[in-house]
């Protein structure tokens, strides 16, 4: 029977042939597409497991076998928008752990940078970078120890005197060698468990839409091939045996697809280097395959191809006299919208009640609620198409709108399925920008041009409430104020220090003399004839402190400028004229004059671990979008020849009949269109919505909608999806010709 | 089957279709070779001919399906031959009906949505559409099936849904290819009885292509395609 089905699926003319090609064709692009995601994957995983070292403050709470202990401090820094991560190191004996991509650590007074971070050592002015570090390079940090090709990191070698004193070093035993999985990791390069969750659903939203794709590439020609079933059957086939052709068929057009598709893969992969899928490019060999994701597609979809096939004949009953489809599958049911509602619920409720008090709790929450609400757009999708076909079909008419209303109503879950990827993505995608949008609206200080041009310097006192007395800074040296001064571009120079009033607020972190807050406005100003103001927290952050620094009139602060002076140094504050040299020269010297206080920021922009945080979830966001779109334009394409194939008979007859080919186009352009925008909008919808909820429960800021970036993103893509529908026309007008309605 | 009267009235009826010289061949292979032909208003025509004579392609070529490589062919009038396809296109649609062997109906929609097509593509309102299409059903003996669809008929009461919908925008003439070609003969006679029918009643002209003497028998007149060429002898009833 496997023979009789090799040669019925190789040997049966033109049109046989045809069909087996079409349809590995588009199993091909789908393994393409399905490789792409799984090295895509594998290299995210790979940059993230080379970062992992940069996340050793981990191992801080673990005991360790060694007698020689390293301390250890990582920080970021920032060079224009580029992040740099700093480790601080210092032995504690001769086994003292060394991170990877370095052979020894550096001694006091060195340094080891990475080939980046190196040639831009080599490139920019010394007052502009080298001179924040102390000592000199001494050696190259080695690609295991790099993310990606262009990470900018520099490991300092200190004495353990001075780094155990240093805010925030922590005494390690081990090197972090895989993801830590530590909330309170001192650094933030990303390992952590948001990260991996980041992952993990950029993962699942491009990897779906591709399985999906496959399953439906495989049924392609699935009307034909049953047709041939019965006339099997009419000369003494079992069910068994149209069963294993079928298989067979599905096999060899599954297998011609893989071993293309591997083809394509490996074909366009140096492009695939180019995708910013996290904003950092990948290393060479980072997009590779392992032995299951080879064992997936080379196993797995011929598997699932026989299954998809397998499922296509039981929806069908094959009979010696031709082929008659099951009665219509049963409407859709409300139930089916249950999860969906349960997973809104779950992030209301913790709106409502107020965010668990545990870093799992909120994992929990975010889990919880977003897997329900995946699940639930999937299961929810077809009932939507059904609702709005049903209001289509039940007012039209026109002939076009009641043909495509009642086509979408007899199998609503088909009609969903070829663009559930699509929503997936669009959920997420809107999720993901929804919260980010929100987090830099109310996060932003509100300084405009001032306050991108205006740094601050943060002490340990300012940015945590336990800072230890020996790391606060009593005072700022006259020397530091005088060549912050007289640095080209500097404009003014405002040292706010730390307030009298215990405990901390953040209403009132620190004070400031009026004469000098006046010339820093993008932190605010103080209220008329007032010579002092108590001022709060003024940086961009995401927790929600809408601070607005700028346009924030401060209380007055009942101490005279002298009392304010004799107080300990809280922040330092510098305007420059926005020039870059300005702002990296006034960071180098107060990098400089104040080590392991922290990196100078401007104080309307995230520090540079979050702002690199965002980005990646913005980039990552915009590729999962694309690829989706891709995909979901593939599977629409797909779609639409599977469905023509399905009525080219009826429908070349109706185009005898005089019906325009107009009509038609409109037929197949409402039945994918239809589906695609009514879903489409509910996942916008509840995107946005679990984004303003989960935003305002967890870091209690208001929702802000989306800009228009992502608008415009949405709307092209739609409209490029709609575009790839009206490029089936011509194959429509093809497949429909009067010669068809005599040969068929 | 029709009497003598209507046979004699229909003769001195005014001719609706007609074609002269017809000449099409589908790349090498000659279909019609100088095809001529008259239809009369009102009468139903059977034309006849073994398979391959070339009698579908008349057809087409009559309902201004397919544009013969030389010849005339008018309808009312009008050269069917030099029309642009659009004008034909909706000479198709408002003025004749179509019934085909089988595979004609829209899977999707109901029988009663399948006969109020050509009255919805015409621009009737949707319940007038329906209406009008209900009434048929009565006629072809139908009832009780408005709501099924093409997978849930016979092959014999599909046939008389696509031949409602044929006639449901009261064209001036009916083609119909073979109409019971997929049909056990029975209901072929049963198909054929409620077409000429109803077709008689409506006053509008059928044009028949069949290759059994049985359904030709149905016709006022038939002729005899062979070779790509209208038979001399026609014979009228």
């Amino acid at each position: 029977m496997i023979r009789l089905g090799l040669r019925l699926t190789l040997g049966s003319g033109r049109e046989a042939a045809l069909r087996v090609l079409v349809t590995a064709a588009a199993v091909a692009l789908g393994v393409g597409l399905l490789l792409a995601a799984l090295a895509g994957v594998n290299g995210l995983h790979a940059q993230t497991n080379r970062s992992a070292w940069l996340d050793t403050a981990a191992q801080a709470s673990r005991p360790t076998s060694t007698s020689h202990r390293l301390w250890w401090l990582s920080s970021t820094d920032q060079f224009g928008s580029q992040v740099i991560d700093r480790i601080d190191v210092a032995a504690t004996g001769r086994n003292a752990p060394v991170p990877p991509g370095i052979r020894h650590l550096p001694g006091p007074g060195d340094y080891f940078a990475s080939p980046a971070l190196t040639a831009l050592l080599r490139s920019e002015p010394a007052n502009e970078l080298r001179d924040r570090f102390p000592g000199r390079q001494t050696g190259i940090i080695g690609a295991a120890a790099l993310p990606s090709p262009n990470s900018l990191i520099i490991v300092i070698g200190h004495s353990t005197r001075q780094l155990s004193q240093a805010p925030g070093a922590v005494e390690v035993g081990a090197i972090q060698r895989t993801p830590a999985s530590c909330y309170a990791c001192q650094n933030t390069s990303g390992s952590g468990p948001v990260l991996q969750f980041i992952l993990a659903g950029g993962a699942v939203a491009l990897l779906l839409p591709v399985l999906i794709f496959i399953a439906t590439a495989s049924r392609l020609s699935a009307a034909r091939r049953e047709e041939r079933f019965a006339a099997m059957r009419l000369v003494g086939a079992t069910p068994r045996q149209v069963s294993v052709v079928s298989a067979v068929e599905a096999v060899v057009a599954a297998v011609a697809g893989v071993v293309v598709g591997f083809a394509l893969f490996f074909v366009f992969r140096p492009l695939l280097y180019h995708v910013p899928f996290t904003g950092a490019p990948f290393a060479q060999g980072d997009l590779s395959l392992h032995w299951i994701d080879i064992v997936i597609a080379v196993i797995g979809v011929p598997l699932a191809a026989v299954v998809s096939a397998r499922l296509a004949l039981r929806r069908v009953q094959i009979s010696p006299l031709g082929v008659k489809r099951r009665a219509s599958s049963r409407p859709p049911r409300i139930a089916r919208i249950i999860p969906l509602l349960a997973g809104i619920a779950v992030l209301a409720y913790f709106d409502a009640a107020g965010k668990p008090g545990s870093n799992g709790g909120q994992l929990l929450e975010l889990l919880a609620g977003f897997v329900l609400l995946i699940v639930g757009l999937v299961l929810a999708g077809p009932w939507f198409t059904t609702a709005g076909a049903r209001l289509m079909a039940n007012r039209a008419s026109r002939p076009s709108t009641l043909i495509a209303g009642r086509r979408l109503l007899d199998n609503p879950k088909a009609a969903f399925r070829f663009i559930s990827g699509l929503v997936i993505a669009l959920f997420v995608g809107s999720a993901a920008i929804g919260a980010l949008s929100s987090i830099a609206a109310a996060s932003s200080s509100g300084g405009g041009s001032a306050g991108k041009d205006t740094l601050a310097e943060p002490f340990c006192s300012f940015s945590t409430s336990n800072c230890p007395a020996s790391a606060k800074v009593p005072s700022v040296p006259g020397q530091v104020l005088a060549e912050l001064r007289t640095t080209p571009g500097v404009r003014s120079v405002t040292v706010v220090h730390q307030s009298p009033a215990q405990p901390q607020q953040m209403n009132s972190f620190g004070v400031v003399a009026c004469d000098q807050l006046a010339k820093t406005p993008a932190i605010g100003k103080c209220a008329p004839a007032a010579t002092a103001a108590s001022i709060g927290y003024f940086l961009s952050n995401v927790l929600g402190h809408n601070s607005h620094a700028s346009s924030t009139v401060w209380p007055s602060a009942h101490l005279s400028a002298a009392d304010i002076a004799k107080l300990p140094a809280d922040a330092v504050v510098v305007a420059t004229n926005g020039s870059s040299s300005a702002i990296e020269r006034a960071r180098t010297v107060l990098e400089r004059a104040f080590p392991f206080q922290g990196t100078p920021v401007a104080v309307d922009a995230f520090d540079p671990s979050t702002a690199r945080l965002l980005t990646m979830v913005q980039d990552m966001t915009d590729v999962v979008i694309v690829a989706s779109l891709i995909i979901a334009a593939c599977s629409l394409a797909v779609n639409i020849a599977a469905g023509l194939g399905e009525r080219k008979r009826p429908f070349s007859l109706l185009r005898l009949t005089g019906v325009p080919t107009a009509l038609l186009h409109r037929v197949v352009a409402l039945e994918s269109a239809l589906p695609l925008l009514i879903v489409a909008a509910v996942a916008i919808v509840v995107g946005l919505v679990s984004a303003a909820l989960y935003v305002h429960s967890q870091v209690a800021i208001a929702f802000s909608i989306p800009g228009i970036t992502y608008w415009a993103t949405v709307v092209s893509g739609l409209v490029v999806s709609l575009a790839i529908i009206a490029s089936t026309f011509p194959l429509l007008n093809r497949m429909t010709g009067p010669e068809v309605a005599r040969n068929e | 089957m029709s009497g003598t009267n209507s046979s004699s009235a229909i003769q001195s009826g005014r001719v609706i279709i007609e074609a002269r010289d017809l000449v099409l061949s589908f790349g090498e292979t000659p279909a019609l070779r100088g095809a001529d032909l008259s239809v009369r208003r009102g009468e139903v025509l059977a034309v006849m001919g073994p398979s391959g004579s070339g009698k579908s392609t008349l057809l087409y070529c009559l309902a201004g399906i397919l544009v013969p490589d030389s010849g005339e062919v008018s309808f009312d009038g009008q050269r069917l031959d030099t029309m642009r396809e659009e004008q034909r296109s909706r000479l198709r649609r408002d003025r004749f009906g179509f019934v085909f062997q089988s595979g004609q109906l829209v899977p999707e929609l109901t029988a009663e949505e399948n006969v109020a097509l050509p009255l919805l593509l015409g621009g009737t309102r949707r319940q007038e559409a329906l209406r009008g299409a209900r009434a048929w059903f009565e006629r072809l003996e139908l009832d009780g099936l408005e709501r099924h669809r093409a997978g849930e008929m016979s092959g014999g009461q599909a046939q008389r849904v696509a031949l409602a919908r044929g006639l449901v925008a009261h064209p001036d003439v009916l083609f119909a290819d073979e109409p019971t070609g997929s049909l056990d003969s029975l209901t072929g006679e049963l198909v054929m009885g409620l077409m000429t029918g109803a077709a008689r009643e409506e006053g509008t002209t059928v044009v028949l292509v069949t290759h059994e003497p049985r359904v030709a028998a149905y016709a006022d007149r038939e002729v005899i395609v062979r070779d790509g060429r209208v038979a001399t002898a026609t014979v009228a009833r």
